[in-house]
């Protein structure tokens, strides 16, 4: 197991960042959330670069809005004037079906009591702090999800036993959040997702222009979640909000997954619901994807093999997108994480460190294949690596709602096209002059 | 003394025709009901393409987490192109509660040492600056320890907007750039282009027109700009705003200060790029220059016209929607007339006074100037019986709905639109656009509907 490098007392700065804010994970978080908006306490800028780049990422338009704190409201409002006001300038467009209220730094630095704020708003609304100088995308996500259950949640004692709740962590993408739900559905259950983009930001044609979120759970599914027999939860980031669930019933189980990608993590999964529901053997589409997958990794193994990786990334990404590849023989010479996290012990890596892409450029010699965001594809270009882009954001492709690297058919797909990326690099090297000499 | 500049002064810009009845221009933005970015993007926009200096954002993760790498503004700066790199401070819970000053000083000492950049910009930002973290100080200390020119940015988000954000980054390189160096040497047709970003290679588009005509860009702001030649822009003969409202209190200053008239033109379609060349060389007063600059603009124009037939024909008899903002209103619309497309109507919910009454010197008496677009073009396109629809995303579903063509405006352009050659990559991506089929079938019914 490799040791996490933290490299911050060499330097006191982000040099081609890859880490994220939270307010940006809180607000994908609201837009897993049907009839939302997103409302970041701040000034107008977070809102309007978080709102550009989900619309790039997901090509989609994106439904935020601001309390457009200024200087002057800055030092003279508590923040009751900018809320309350811009409540009541939504409504006079929209009747949201709840108000996701988080803050960035700018009103956490005067501290703003943004509870105390929402206890006077009459309308349904959810408030979470989410300071961007702490923290990253995936706590931002957490965190609002861990405030929608402890905020919406009915508390009960009673389980209805085919209903399971889905916590995913903020870097799945909304094709995997709908096949994690298939795959658990098969075996006869019911799931409800908490954030859910698997309906609201997979990129369907709707009639909409994106006032407000649409698709995603319920405000009333959310409501009555503590009903579920079992919680899910995806990625080490999501523990908490499984803990505030739990809280809600004591006959709720916990099933932990640190990321549900490869053939273990789905083995495990599987294992689980076959145990729980007394089924002798999965569905049968559910073994033919396990077979494919089987063979997908002893066709890859030769090319993932012979090829050293850079993956880059929120922790629980990293950790699922590694484990995939490490189980067909993809060396991962260099995790570099966005922030710490208990993950990244878990990572089976020569070094992992938390960091950005200057850090990664500077051990260019030991990987040959990058596998990360935009910004990791516009690095392997200059560092003449091969390039896979995964992870927030992707500006430089579309259809990032429908990839799907989870469970055994998502990851069939992800080890063909890393080992197709990485042959085809192998050889376009081996074609160039120099080389050949 | 504190570098931070007069905002209220910058707010109320007599040059802009806008603020002649109004005692307050920009107003502050409405909570809950407000788009748009803030004052340090417009900075970012603003300053940003020098890519032989450092950009070094002074704050927490979502300003610059959010935002690196974002333009494709193009440089052909031999060196390690900044613009293309992000560095922040990113402050955390300590160094907002003991200040992050510190962090910032070591920052800037590690940039310097590692990439040896002609300059550093600083920008604070909302958290930074409510702490009161002194970048000023910091930046005149650095100044003087590495030798090379510190700008502190006091462009916070908070302040105001996108626009705000842009003057603001023109004070800064107006106190701490320009006339802090002599030129190698003078022409006496060295010009300044202002607020030109060279998004996607605009600029040279028509660059090398302007070489040909004998006239030199002294320096740029800030599109393809180097310090060195920022600092040398108080000799320059004529300063030239290409499209962009926001520094005109830069060229006003600059024309108090050192006695540079101003021009402000855009270079958007065939009859801008020739009013354009043309303006400066009458600005520049050379009966000569003059004289060689109508010889150019005929033959570009005539040569331009050429390859421009086969477009016009399948471009005969289409009408066109236009739904943007601020000069676009009136720019592409000149753009697509000169393609051979009817523009019957254009949205000037955010645009200036000027941009209005431009866009109905462009349209006509019969074009309709929308003020509220979004519920407007709908029935404009039935009205009209327009082809084309060329707006932000979304109004894509208006144009599905319709069944025609629709061309994403505001998208992150790949190619340039600029210039005499521009205006071809525009004419292909209309012809493209009105040729899809996808547009009809987008919107096709499914055999379940009824």
């Amino acid at each position: 197991m490799a040791e996490v490098i933290q490299n911050k007392k060499l330097k006191t700065l982000q040099v081609n960042p890859i880490k994220l804010s939270q307010p940006m994970g809180a607000t994908l978080a609201f837009l897993g959330v049907d009839g939302c908006m997103p409302l970041m306490h701040g000034g107008q800028g977070c809102a309007s670069f978080t709102k550009v780049y989900f619309t790039r990422h997901y090509s989609e338009p994106i439904a935020l809005q601001t309390t457009a704190v200024t200087d002057v409201t800055a030092i003279l409002d508590g923040g009751d004037y900018s809320i309350v006001e811009a409540v009541k300038n939504i409504h006079k467009k929209v009747t949201p079906e709840l108000i996701g209220l988080y803050t960035t730094g700018l009103p956490e630095t005067k501290g703003d009591d943004i509870q105390g704020v929402a206890s006077k708003i009459d309308c349904p609304l959810v408030y979470v702090n989410t300071a961007d100088y702490e923290g990253g995308l995936e706590s931002g996500w957490a965190r609002t999800c861990k405030a929608l259950i402890a905020q919406l949640t009915r508390a009960r004692d009673d389980i209805d036993d085919s209903k399971i709740a889905l916590l995913p962590h903020v870097s799945l993408q909304p094709l995997e959040v709908e096949k994690i739900r298939d795959f658990v559905e098969a075996f006869g259950f019911r799931m409800v997702a908490v954030p859910d983009l698997a309906t609201a930001l997979d990129g369907h044609l709707g009639e909409k222009q994106a006032a407000l979120s649409s698709g995603g759970v319920t405000v009333a599914e959310i409501a009555d979640l503590a009903s579920s027999s079992i919680v899910i939860s995806v990625g080490a980031s999501m523990l908490e909000s499984a803990q505030t669930l739990l809280n809600k019933n004591p006959f709720i189980r916990h099933w932990h997954f640190p990321h549900l990608n490869g053939l273990i993590a789905a083995d495990e999964l599987v294992k689980k619901l076959l145990d729980e529901t007394g089924f002798s053997a999965p569905p049968a589409p559910i073994e033919r994807w396990r077979k494919r997958l089987q063979d997908a990794m002893l066709d890859s193994h030769f090319s993932l093999g012979q090829t050293r990786f850079l993956v880059a990334g929120e922790p629980d990404h990293l950790a699922g997108l590694s484990a995939s590849l490490y189980e067909a023989g993809g060396k991962i010479a260099v995790a570099v994480a966005s922030v710490d996290s208990p993950q990244l012990s878990c990572i089976k890596a020569d070094k992992v460190l938390v960091g950005d892409l200057e850090d990664a450029a500077s051990l260019a010699m030991e990987y040959d294949l990058v596998l990360g965001n935009f910004h990791c594809e516009m690095l392997a270009h200059k560092l003449g690596k091969a390039a896979i882009t995964r992870g927030f954001p992707n500006w430089e492709q579309i259809g990032n709602q429908l990839k799907n690297d989870v469970l055994y058919e998502g990851g069939a797909y992800f080890l063909f096209e890393c080992a197709n990326t990485a042959t085809y690099f192998r050889e376009l090297q081996g074609h160039k002059p120099e080389q050949t000499a | 003394m504190s570098s931070k500049p007069n905002i209220k002064e910058l707010l109320i810009e007599t040059s802009c025709a806008h603020n002649a009845n109004k005692k307050n221009a920009c107003n502050a933005p409405t909570p809950g009901a407000t788009s748009g970015g803030c004052a340090f993007e417009g900075a970012q926009i603003s300053l940003f393409p020098y890519a032989d200096a450092v950009h070094l954002v002074h704050g927490p993760m979502t300003c610059l987490g959010a935002s690196w790498e974002t333009r494709a503004t193009q440089t052909s700066w031999k060196g390690r192109d900044f613009t293309q790199m992000g560095f922040t401070t990113d402050v955390n819970i300590n160094d907002v509660i003991f200040s992050g000053e510190k962090k910032l000083t070591g920052a800037i000492r590690y940039i310097v040492d590692l990439y040896a950049p002609e300059a550093v910009f600083v920008y604070s930002t909302c958290v930074t600056a409510l702490i009161g973290d002194d970048i000023d100080l910091i930046c005149k200390q650095s100044a003087d320890k590495y030798a090379i020119p510190f700008v502190p940015v006091h462009a916070p988000g908070f302040v105001g907007s996108k626009n705000l954000g842009s003057r603001l980054g023109g004070e800064a390189v107006l106190r701490h750039l320009i006339g802090t160096k002599e030129p190698d040497d003078v022409t006496p047709f060295d010009i300044n282009l202002i607020g030109e970003y060279n998004v996607t290679g605009d600029m040279w588009q028509y660059t090398h027109l302007l070489e040909e005509l004998g006239i030199r860009v002294l320096a740029s702001l800030s599109g393809d700009g180097r310090i060195s030649a920022i600092r040398t822009a108080h000799r320059a003969k004529l300063n030239v705003i290409v499209c962009a409202k926001s520094l005109v209190s830069l060229t006003r200053k600059m024309q108090e200060k050192y006695s540079i008239p101003w021009i402000s033109l855009s270079f958007y379609g065939k009859r801008d790029t020739s009013d354009g060349l043309m303006a400066i060389a009458t600005a520049l007063a050379d009966p000569e220059l003059m004289r060689r600059t109508r010889e150019l603009v005929e033959r570009e124009e005539a040569r331009l016209e050429e390859r421009l037939q086969p477009y016009r024909e399948i471009f005969s008899g289409k009408k066109a929607v236009l739904n943007t903002g601020g000069n676009k209103s009136w720019s592409i619309a000149a753009a697509l007339q000169d393609l051979g497309l009817e523009v019957v109507g254009t949205s000037v919910r955010k645009a200036t006074e000027d941009d209005r009454v431009k866009a109905r010197e462009y349209l006509g008496a019969d074009g309709v100037l929308m003020l509220n677009p979004g519920a407007e073009q709908a029935k404009l396109i039935d009205e009209k019986g327009a082809h084309l629809l060329l707006a932000g995303g979304r109004s894509l579903y208006t144009a599905i709905k319709k069944g025609i063509a629709f061309i994403d405006v505001n998208q992150e352009k790949k190619k340039s639109y600029g210039g005499y050659t521009g205006l071809l990559n525009l004419a292909e991506d209309v012809k493209n656009a009105l040729e899809n089929p996808v547009f009809s079938l987008a919107g096709r019914s499914a055999p379940w509907q009824k």
